[in-house]
Parts: structure tokens; C-alpha cells; sequence
């Protein structure tokens, strides 16, 4: 009976899932490796463990990867969620720089707000700047059948030139080419954060902008999981014909994912922005990466809001120990490649799974479970 | 017996499935055989079998008496093997004549020389007289004309064994005759053809031998000429089954939809799809619209349960006007709907079962609390229909839609639009690829909607069930309501002659 | 006139990669793979080839180099769109997640490759292949100096690339056989056309292209390679769907946006534009807005490969 249950639960979605992410991270790690000892094997092996020492080397790093997490966990949110409702938001690099340019704008010009209100109001104000920028695919693949993908490659452009504009009109630091300061009572609390994560003098830029990320995973995952909200939204994103078959409205509910896409995206921009590293937007003519880099975290937490949490900060893990590995004279840029490989062969999870459900019932064969699959064909099993 | 193919002791396995246990079928030269089993029997199975899509476990393949291994379409279509596939294997944007060829391409330099294929299809099209245009494209002509097309890409490869999978599903009577009439043809010119069917009166006029499956298995080889309709049906089912629907006397009631000149016009050429249809369903009776596929009945569908919006007229559902009300509001003031392409509209295939049989009440007190879902009352009210609509499924309640079995899902879609109680439901096609048990099932479902007082606006291109199960036929014509028959006093013959425009006017 | 014949040769060099790499992914998606791994393809091309150029330049003459380099890049973006291939047709994956992988791949590789043997990121190149008259062509008015002065030998590539695509795709067997598979790859299978080797083809086909895209991109506008084609991938992506899947109208596309991305770069030598004085980071966005309200006006009716994305699974029941 124990192993009966055992076998049902190694046969679950959540566990193949894990175990078929698990092997792409083994494989990714691996190739990594291998480029580390072409490329210089004498120091492959110090360089790897800096990979794998992350953000575990002292207090700082450790608070560094929850920094570099938030972002980019937000627009993992965003594209996840745009495609658990049928939409491939490539769009996160627009929504997310103006989302950054609302929010800075706030925080550099609306001093009369008082301090316990002055960042949340940048943070809204990120939130909406983006959901505009969702919003208008969204109308028009609603309305006008415009194929979203192309519309929101359009919209990062006119995004990014947009913003870079702006900036030169209203806050721009002319000496450092980039935005200027934002005030204090805009930055996001530390919640004392600065001083738990702190190596000697040198504190980590981690802020509550974490928990917020996190709590915006939260919030989606409940949204999608538990609402009839997210019913509708789900329902049209697996079909829409039925969506409308249903009585859903089918097209309020792409503008709605494709608005609270943007908001995701654009709140994350916020996050990064009012962190108070002194870091500002910088003017120049290339898309947000954080934007881009929501594609595979997205990919990797397999579109589910919790595992996205957990992706994002892998993701950041593995660049801190990237930024460690300098030390080794190596290139920061193995980690984005050893990236890519996990989400390459992450693309096989279909077949993964496969291979570990075989794994195990070649393994359960003489069992008197083993055959349970295939009798269920037809009836129902239980 | 001279035989042509033979297919001894096949057996093909899937996983979890042997869809094939041991067949034996063997062709004669110059016959029309026909292969008889329900939807899931191993027929289609057994023909991609020797079509070289699948291989099987076991057993041997032999063409005139020699062994032969199909390892894909290429080594069938050497061994003369052609097949008109149920759902066409035909490319929407390329012409008939590229159709045909594609496959078989004659070139020079690479390039493709289409002049001397042409001709041969027109030869081939006349000698047989499937009357063809080679530069029209597929989207552009009717399904008739497209199971042509499929005919002549067999003669176009010189095929000697002819497949015919389930061919007349989509075609009216007199293109079902016209298709007799060509496969005797055939036959008579040498070929050999197997035609797959589960139409006792099909294989009855044309068929000389039949063998059945049954689950999977062989049951036997008759010669037609000795066998009884009933007789083919008991190997075929397993037991007896009663062609005849059984229902008493309709007694209609109110008017429970009422169309005064609804037209739906198409936006591509602005003709009348749907014509000015003014129609009504009492209570207590089962109207059929009848027709040939294409004819408007899925405009007129769309426009009467909110999908498209109607160009002219009024639709009045319990004596209100819903020719603006959204889908939702139709729902909600008693209108089912069992859709036409269960995939498409009836069902989110990646959604479970228990969310399926909510999609249209979710937002319900009974389903949800301020916006968030009530899953316990969601299961237990699935678990319900589950039992009581016999809905058979790998996980009960949470069983993924998309893997259960077209039988199933349809019951699915049946319950959720019978438990809605709505006082019309229409039905559009709803038995279309279930097997006779399911098909029993469902019009015993219908016809007890009926008998408590529902309105039944049923849509069937299937001429057994307008005639069995209707209390009143409409006949529909190029979108126009064209004959209103009364089903006892009407043939099929004389339907049909209504359904393809060459006959109109009432006869009630 | 002269202004003309300048704007002329710009929104070449701007149209010439977009029309070169919409074409490889037309390939592509009329077999049934959709290919968002264009921008990381075109920049692995880039790469390789630049990274010749930069080494052989010393000892071989410009447009030999320029030849053979056009080759490199097409031989990388075989085997980097092979990559995709594999996951998308043996693997059945999800197309969007290989292609993904592959955009994130290339700059980090190259990148990191780079600096490991030259300790800089970017590969400088000496633009020698600038052909400042074609021979009797060039005096040729009006046309001359519109298309035979100021000139790269890519630009007459790309047309050549657009005519042989149009003749692949409409008039050969293996074109016809391609666009069964992006349409109804079960009637091809059926007819005993191999659907796995015709999308591998037109995958292949798509890397080539891309590849070879990438090196032209980068010539006329640089002179060094700095792991980056600027979103160019991604924005043949819309010339393609733009370009509704078909060779003519996605020369239309490719040379609309081109057109518009010359007048938002050369606005200052335009005199009428100039005068208005309209802020150069409005004029930048010109090219997206403009295909954005094109699109909404012309979207009604897509005619995407009724397949395309979907893995295509033989023994599928």
C-alpha cells in the first residue's frame, strides 16, 4: 500500500516536472564546465565553484541575488503569466523601461508626497505606465487581429525611444548620461535587509522589493489558480472559440492578461530603479535585458507563478557566482550560456518526462502496480 | 478466391490499447469489400496499417500471394495501394491540380512541368466522370467535389486497391448515390476497393463481401447477398440493437423560439448565408433542421445562440427579444446549446472534466464566493453528473478533458447543457463520430428532454436520424428554409430532393 | 537628386538584412517551425564571419574575403538553426523555448568567445568592400547612382536571394512539397513525403539566410562587431507576419521599414525634415509606429502556415 502510494506520487506532474527541470540544470552545469576547461583548464575548476558557490560566498552575495532577482522574477511573472492566457508577451522590455520611467519620474519630481507614500505612488505609477503599455496590443489583437508578438516587438522600440526622450526633457543627469537621483522618500524600504545581508562595510542593494516580487507571485498565482477571474482568463487562453461559447468575454480578457502583463513588467522596472543603488536609466539605444531575460525565467519556472519565484532566483544565484568568477579570469557571459543550455534542453521536458516515468515503471515492472496506466484506459481507475 | 491483398493476423498495439487483435482481411480482385466495425473497432487502425503509416506487431501483408513489407505511404503507393482518407488529406491553399500531383511531381530541372498532368487529370476526370476543375482551389469548392479530387489522386497514381474511409458521412443522398454509382464504376473497370463503413444500407447496395471488427477484433467475413441487415449489426455491436428510435406521440406546447426573417449575410461576398428564416420550436417537440453541410446551418446556429450577430430579423426565446442579447444573457434565459465542433466550442480540452461542466455557471453563487472559486462544490456537483450522465473517465472530476474518449466528451457536453435545464436546446450534430451505443444514448437523452417539455432545436446532416428522431423536418437550402415535411409522411429520397434544392415547398 | 540617391542607398543597407532574414524565416515557417531564434542566428553569422574578416582581411583581397565570409555565415547558421531543428521536429518541444534559448546563446557566446582570445568584446573590421561605381551600370542616370554607386555586393545578393526564393518556393517540386508541411503536413505524409526532411530543410534553409543576414546587417553600418545585430531578428520576425508569409509582399514590408528607419537616421540631411525640428528620438520611433498603424489596418485576415508551431508526430493517433 506505502508503495503503491510512493509510485503515484513519483508519477505526479509536480515531480517528473522537477526532475526533468533538475536533469536540464545538471546538463546546463555540465556544458559550463566543459567551456570553462576549454577555454582554461587550470582555473576551470576554481571558476566552477564560484558558479556553484553562487551567492553563498558571504552575507553580501547572498543578499545580491535577492537584488538581482526581483526584476527579473517580475517579468518572468509577466511573460509566464501572458502565457498561461494563451499570450506570448514579448513585449516585457517596453513595459518594463517605461514602467522604470514612470516610476523614477515620481520619484525625482513629486517631492510634495509624503515619505510613507512617496515610493508607493512611483511603484503605481510604474504599474499603470506599463499596463498602457499592455494595454495597446492587447486592443489590437482584440480588435484588430494584429498578431501580438510583432505589435509588442513594435511597441519595445517605440518604448525605449519614448523614454529616452523623456529622460532628456525632464530628468536627466547630463553628466552621467542617465537619470537623475531619485528622492529618498521614494526608495523602497530596506526593512533592515541592508544590515542582515552586509559583509564588513559593504551592504547589499536588497530592499523589500523582494517580498513584493514575491508577493506578486502570490497574488498571480492565486488569481489564475483560484478565481473565476483567472477561470476566464485561462479558458481563452487554451481556446478562445469556447471562451466565447461560454459567454466569457473573450476579448476583455486578452486586453485584461495583456494589461496586467504590462503592470507585472513595468512594476518590475520600479523595483530595480527605486532600489536606491544609485543605479538610474541610463539613455541609450538598446532594449532592457531584465525585460528579455522574464522569457526564461518564465520558461524555466515552466509558467507556473510559485515556480517562477524560484527560477528568478536561480537565475540571479547563478550570475552572482558569474560576477565571482571574474576573480578566475573568466568571462562573466558562461553563466548566460550555461542559461541557455538549461532552457534548451528544459524544451525536451516532454521527452524527460517521458524517459523518467519509463525509468520508473521499467522499475515497478514485477509490482502489481504496473500495469495501472494501461488499465485505466476506459474506466476510472480509482 | 483470387485474392488481391491479404492482410493475415495483424495485431497493432498502442500503448495502453491493442487496436488491433489478430485481423485477417482479404481483398478480392475486382470486388468492393466492405470493412464494418463502431468508431474505436481497429478500422482506420487497420488501413493505415496497410498504408504503411503504422507498422504492426504481428502478422503478414501479401499482395497477390507474395509477402510484402509497407514501411510508409511510398512502398503502398508502389504496390498500387490509394486511399480517400475520412478527414481529406487536401492543402485548403493549393489548386485541385497541384493536389493531385503533390507526391508524384513530374519536373524538369527541379522546376515543375504541370502541363502533361494536367491533361492526364482531365482525362482521368472525364473518363470517370468526377467532373473536376484542376485550377480551382480546395477552400473554394464543396466537399463533394473535394472527395473527387481525393478519387482522382488514387487514379492519378494508376491505384489498383481503392480505400474508401467512411466516405458518405459528409455527402447528401444523390452524392451518395452519385458515389455508388462511381465506385461500381471502378469495380468494374478492374479495381479493387474496400470500403469502410459502419452504414448497413451502403454496404447492402454496393458492398458483395463485408468483414467485421469488433473492439479490436476479427469477427468474421460474409458474403453480402446472404445477409441480413440485423445480422450485420449483432456481429458488429455484439448484441441486438434496434434501428428504431422509440418515442410516443410529441405533444407541442407553447412557442418557446420564435425568427421572423433572420439573415446573416456573409462578409466576404455579401450574399444571404442565412435567408430571412422565420422558424419556431414548441415546447415538447424535436424540430430538425435538415440539410446539406454548408447550407447555412451553422450561421443560423451562430445567430440564434449569440455567436454572430444577425444582419435582419428577430429572434424571441420564451416570448422575449434576444436578437441583441449577449451569449451569456441567452444562457441565462434558458438556452442550451450543444455545438457543432465539440473541439472548437463545446469543450476546453486542457481544461478537467469538472471545470468543463461548469464553463458556462462558474460565476454562479453556487460555484463561487466573491470572485473565488468554490472547488469543493464545483467536484461534488461534477461527481454528479459523472454519475448520473455515465461519463467515463481515467480520473473522474479531474480527468484532463483532451484525453478522454469522443464519446465521453460528448456525454460531458450533453450533461452540462441537459442539467442546465434550459427550456431550448439545440443540438447541432450530436452524434457525428460516436458508435451506436453512444448515439442510442444521446437521442434517448434528447427525445426525454422532449417528453418533459423542452424545446428541441435539433441540426443533423445524418438522413437515419432526421428521419428517426425529428417531429418536424425543416429543410434548409442555400440558407433559405425552403420545405417544412412531416417525417412520417416523407421518404428519404424526396428529402433528399428537398436538401439539394431541386424540389421545394410544403407539404404539410 | 542627390538627397534621393542617398536616401536611396541607405534604406538599402537597411531593407537588404531585414528582406534577407525574413525570406530564411519564411523558409522555416511555410514548412511548420516557427523560428523566433532569428535575432541569435543572424548574430552567430555575424560573428563568424566578422571574426574572418577581422583575421584574413591582412592577406586576401576585399571582395574575395567579403565571398567567402558570406559563406562562413551561412555555414554557422546551418548549424546553429540545426540546434533548433532538432528540438522542434525529433524533440517535439515547444518552438518558442528553443528559439529562446538560441537568442540568449548567441551574444553571450559570442561575447565570451571573443574576449577569451582578444580580451575585448568587439572585432574591428576595415569596410573595404564598399563599391563606390559598378562599371557602365553606375553611369547609367538616375538609376546609376541610385543603385550602382555607393554599393555592396550583398545588396545585389539580396535580390538575387529573393528572386530564387520566389522561384524555390512557387515553382519547384521541393517548394511545393515545403509549403505541404507548413499547411497540412498529414496530407504530405500521406502522399509519402517525408515531413521531418522537408523541415529540417526549411529550418536549415532559414539558418543560411539568417546567418548570411547577419554579416550583411553588420557591414555597412560598422566597422566592428560588437555581439549584437540590434533586435534586426526580431524585427524580420514582423517583416515576415507583416509580410504575410510570402516573398512579394515581404519586400514590401522589408523595404517599407527600411524606408522608414532611413528617413529616421538621415532626417537631418533630408532639408524638409530638418526644418521642422522634431526631436531625434520621435523620429527613431517613426518605423515602429508606422508598421504598428499598417498592422491595424491590415490584420483582419492572417495567412499564417495553418501548421506552423506545431510539432508534427507521425505515429499521432
Amino acid at each position: 500500500m506505502k508503495e503503491n502510494k510512493f509510485s503515484r506520487w513519483l508519477h505526479g506532474e509536480g515531480v517528473t516536472s522537477f526532475l526533468s527541470s533538475f536533469m536540464a540544470i545538471l546538463v546546463g552545469l555540465l556544458v559550463g564546465f566543459v567551456i570553462l576547461l576549454i577555454s582554461n583548464p587550470s582555473q576551470a575548476l576554481g571558476g566552477f565553484k564560484a558558479i556553484l558557490m553562487g551567492g553563498f560566498v558571504d552575507r553580501k552575495n547572498m543578499g545580491q541575488v535577492f537584488y538581482f532577482a526581483t526584476p527579473i522574477i517580475m517579468t518572468g511573472l509577466s511573460v509566464g503569466f501572458a502565457n498561461k492566457t494563451g499570450l506570448f508577451n514579448i513585449g516585457a522590455p517596453g513595459q518594463f523601461i517605461v514602467g522604470a520611467y514612470a516610476a523614477v519620474y515620481v520619484g525625482v519630481q513629486w517631492k510634495f508626497l509624503p515619505a510613507g507614500v512617496h515610493w508607493i505612488a512611483a511603484l503605481v505609477a510604474a504599474m499603470v505606465a506599463g499596463g498602457i503599455w499592455g494595454l495597446l496590443p492587447g486592443i489590437l489583437r482584440a480588435y484588430r487581429n494584429v498578431n501580438v508578438v510583432i505589435s509588442c516587438i513594435m511597441m519595445n522600440y517605440v518604448g525605449m525611444y519614448l523614454v529616452n526622450y523623456a529622460i532628456t526633457k525632464t530628468i536627466f543627469d547630463s553628466l552621467k548620461n542617465q537619470t537623475k537621483r531619485v528622492a529618498s522618500t521614494a526608495v523602497i524600504p530596506k526593512l533592515g535587509l541592508d544590515l542582515i545581508f552586509k559583509t564588513g562595510n559593504s551592504s547589499s542593494s536588497v530592499n523589500a522589493g523582494i517580498f513584493l516580487a514575491v508577493i506578486a507571485g502570490i497574488v498571480i498565482y492565486v488569481v489564475l489558480d483560484k478565481t473565476k477571474f483567472g477561470f476566464e482568463l485561462k479558458a481563452c487562453g487554451y481556446n478562445m472559440d469556447a471562451c466565447k461559447y461560454a459567454g466569457m468575454n473573450e476579448k476583455r480578457s486578452i486586453i485584461y492578461s495583456m494589461v496586467i502583463a504590462g503592470a507585472l513588467s513595468g512594476l518590475g522596472g520600479a523595483l530595480l530603479y527605486l532600489a536606491g543603488s544609485g543605479k538610474g536609466i541610463e539613455v541609450l539605444d538598446v532594449l532592457a535585458a531584465e525585460g528579455f531575460n522574464g522569457i526564461p525565467v518564465a520558461l524555466l519556472g515552466l509558467n507556473n507563478p510559485i515556480g517562477i519565484i524560484f527560477a528568478g532566483i536561480f537565475v540571479a544565484y547563478l550570475n552572482v557566482g558569474g560576477f565571482n568568477m571574474q576573480l578566475y579570469d573568466f568571462v562573466p557571459q558562461v553563466i548566460e550560456i550555461i542559461i541557455a543550455v538549461i532552457i534548451y534542453f528544459s524544451a525536451f521536458a516532454l521527452l524527460l518526462k517521458g524517459f523518467i516515468r519509463s525509468r520508473i515503471a521499467h522499475r515497478n515492472q514485477n509490482g502489481p502496480n504496473a500495469n495501472a496506466e494501461l488499465n485505466a484506459e476506459g474506466g476510472q481507475a480509482s | 478466391m483470387d485474392y488481391i491483398i491479404e492482410m493475415l493476423g495483424i495485431t497493432k498495439e498502442f500503448p495502453g490499447i491493442i487496436a488491433n487483435d489478430n485481423v485477417t482481411l482479404q481483398l478480392a480482385r475486382g470486388e468492393i469489400h466492405a470493412l464494418l466495425g463502431e468508431n474505436g473497432a481497429g478500422k482506420s487502425t487497420l488501413m493505415s496499417v496497410l498504408f504503411g503509416m503504422y507498422q504492426p506487431e504481428e502478422g503478414v501483408i501479401k499482395k497477390n500471394g507474395q509477402e510484402v513489407h509497407i514501411k510508409d505511404p511510398n512502398d503502398a503507393n508502389h504496390l498500387g495501394i490509394g486511399m480517400v482518407h475520412q478527414h481529406f488529406k487536401l492543402v485548403h491553399n493549393f489548386t485541385v491540380l497541384e493536389n493531385i500531383i503533390l507526391g508524384v511531381e513530374t519536373t524538369a530541372n527541379g522546376f515543375l512541368k504541370m502541363d502533361k498532368a494536367r491533361k492526364r487529370v482531365v482525362e482521368l476526370s472525364n473518363q470517370y466522370g468526377l467532373r473536376v476543375d484542376p485550377d480551382a482551389l480546395i477552400s473554394d469548392i464543396t466537399v463533394g467535389m473535394q472527395q473527387r479530387v481525393e478519387i482522382l489522386k488514387m487514379l492519378y497514381r494508376d491505384n489498383e486497391i481503392l480505400i474508401f474511409d467512411e466516405p458518405t458521412a459528409v455527402l447528401t443522398p444523390q452524392e451518395i448515390e452519385e458515389l455508388m454509382k462511381i465506385m461500381k464504376g471502378l469495380a468494374a473497370e478492374g479495381k479493387s476497393i474496400l470500403f469502410i463503413t459502419h452504414k448497413l444500407n451502403e454496404i447492402k447496395a454496393v458492398a458483395n463481401r463485408c468483414t467485421v471488427l469488433r473492439k479490436g477484433k476479427y469477427i468474421g467475413t460474409v458474403d453480402v447477398a446472404d445477409t441480413s441487415m440485423e445480422q450485420m449489426s449483432e456481429m458488429m455491436v455484439g448484441r441486438k440493437v434496434s434501428l428504431q428510435v422509440e418515442k410516443g406521440e410529441t405533444q407541442p406546447g407553447e412557442v418557446i423560439l420564435e425568427t421572423e426573417g433572420l439573415t446573416v449575410r456573409s462578409k466576404a461576398t455579401g450574399k444571404n448565408v442565412v435567408d430571412h428564416v422565420s422558424l419556431s420550436v414548441r415546447a415538447g417537440e424535436i424540430v430538425c433542421i435538415a440539410g446539406i453541410d454548408g447550407n447555412g446551418q451553422s450561421e443560423l446556429v451562430y445567430a440564434l445562440t449569440g455567436l454572430i450577430r444577425p444582419d435582419e430579423g428577430t429572434i424571441r426565446l420564451n416570448g422575449k427579444d434576444i436578437t441583441h442579447a449577449s451569449i451569456r444573457e441567452r444562457n441565462i434565459s434558458g438556452m442550451g446549446h450543444i455545438p457543432e465542433d465539440r473541439h472548437r466550442h463545446g469543450l476546453v480540452l486542457d481544461y478537467s472534466l469538472a471545470y468543463n461542466l461548469v464553463l458556462q455557471t462558474y460565476f454562479t453563487p453556487r460555484f463561487q464566493k466573491s470572485g473565488m472559486l468554490k472547488f469543493d462544490a464545483i467536484n461534488d456537483y461534477a461527481n454528479g453528473l459523472i454519475q448520473k450522465f455515465d461519463i467515463r473517465s481515467g480520473q473522474g472530476a479531474n480527468t484532463v478533458a483532451r484525453s478522454m474518449s469522443g464519446g465521453n466528451q460528448q456525454k460531458a457536453i450533453v450533461a452540462r447543457e441537459v442539467d442546465r435545464n434550459p427550456d431550448l436546446l439545440i443540438a447541432v450534430q450530436p452524434t457525428r463520430g460516436l458508435d451506436v451505443g453512444a448515439i442510442e444514448y444521446i437521442h434517448k437523452q434528447l427525445i426525454a428532454e422532449r417528453d418533459s417539455g423542452k424545446g428541441i432545436l435539433l441540426v443533423s446532416l445524418e438522413l437515419d436520424e432526421v428521419m428517426n428522431v425529428s417531429d418536424r423536418i425543416l429543410v434548409i437550402y442555400e440558407g433559405e428554409i425552403v420545405a417544412e415535411l412531416d417525417p412520417k409522411q416523407v421518404s428519404v429520397q424526396e428529402l433528399g430532393l428537398y436538401m439539394a434544392g431541386s424540389k421545394r415547398g410544403n407539404q404539410a | 537628386m542627390n538627397t534621393l540617391y542617398f536616401l536611396v542607398q541607405q534604406t538599402m543597407y537597411f531593407s537588404i538584412p531585414l528582406l534577407i532574414v525574413a525570406l530564411g524565416g519564411m523558409f522555416s515557417e511555410r514548412s511548420g517551425v516557427v523560428n523566433i531564434a532569428l535575432e541569435g542566428i543572424m548574430i552567430m553569422g555575424a560573428f563568424s564571419s566578422i571574426l574572418f574578416i577581422s583575421v584574413f582581411q591582412t592577406v586576401l583581397p576585399g571582395q574575395p574575403v567579403l565571398l567567402l565570409a558570406i559563406l562562413i555565415a551561412a555555414a554557422t547558421g546551418v548549424i546553429i538553426s540545426l540546434a533548433h531543428a532538432y528540438a522542434s521536429i525529433n524533440m517535439k518541444a515547444d518552438q518558442v523555448i528553443s528559439g529562446t534559448a538560441i537568442n540568449m546563446f548567441a551574444p553571450a557566446f559570442a561575447i565570451y568567445v571573443a574576449r577569451m582570445i582578444r580580451t575585448v568584446q568587439q572585432i574591428p573590421f576595415v569596410n573595404q568592400f564598399r563599391i563606390e561605381k559598378v562599371p557602365v551600370l553606375g553611369n547609367i542616370p538616375v538609376i546609376g547612382p541610385m543603385l550602382f554607386q555607393n554599393t555592396y555586393i550583398t545588396t545585389y545578393l539580396g535580390f538575387a536571394i529573393l528572386i530564387v526564393s520566389w522561384m524555390v518556393l512557387y515553382k519547384t517540386r521541393f517548394g511545393l512539397r515545403l509549403r505541404s508541411c507548413g499547411e497540412h503536413p498529414q496530407a504530405a505524409d500521406s502522399v509519402g513525403i517525408n515531413v521531418y526532411r522537408m523541415r529540417y530543410a526549411g529550418v536549415a534553409i532559414s539558418g543560411a539566410l539568417a546567418g548570411i543576414g547577419g554579416l550583411v546587417f553588420v557591414i555597412p553600418t560598422s566597422t566592428n562587431f560588437n555581439a549584437t545585430v540590434a533586435g534586426y531578428g526580431f524585427l524580420a520576425l514582423a517583416v515576415l507576419i507583416f509580410g504575410q508569409w510570402k516573398p512579394s509582399k515581404i519586400l514590401m514590408a522589408a523595404f517599407f521599414f527600411g524606408l522608414m528607419k532611413t528617413i529616421a537616421s538621415a532626417y537631418s540631411g533630408i532639408p524638409v525634415l530638418a526644418a521642422m525640428k522634431i526631436p531625434n528620438d520621435i523620429y527613431k520611433m517613426i518605423p515602429y509606429v508606422a508598421t504598428l498603424v499598417v498592422l491595424a489596418f491590415t490584420s483582419k485576415n492572417s495567412q499564417a502556415p495553418r501548421a506552423e508551431g506545431i510539432p508534427y508526430d507521425k505515429g499521432g493517433r
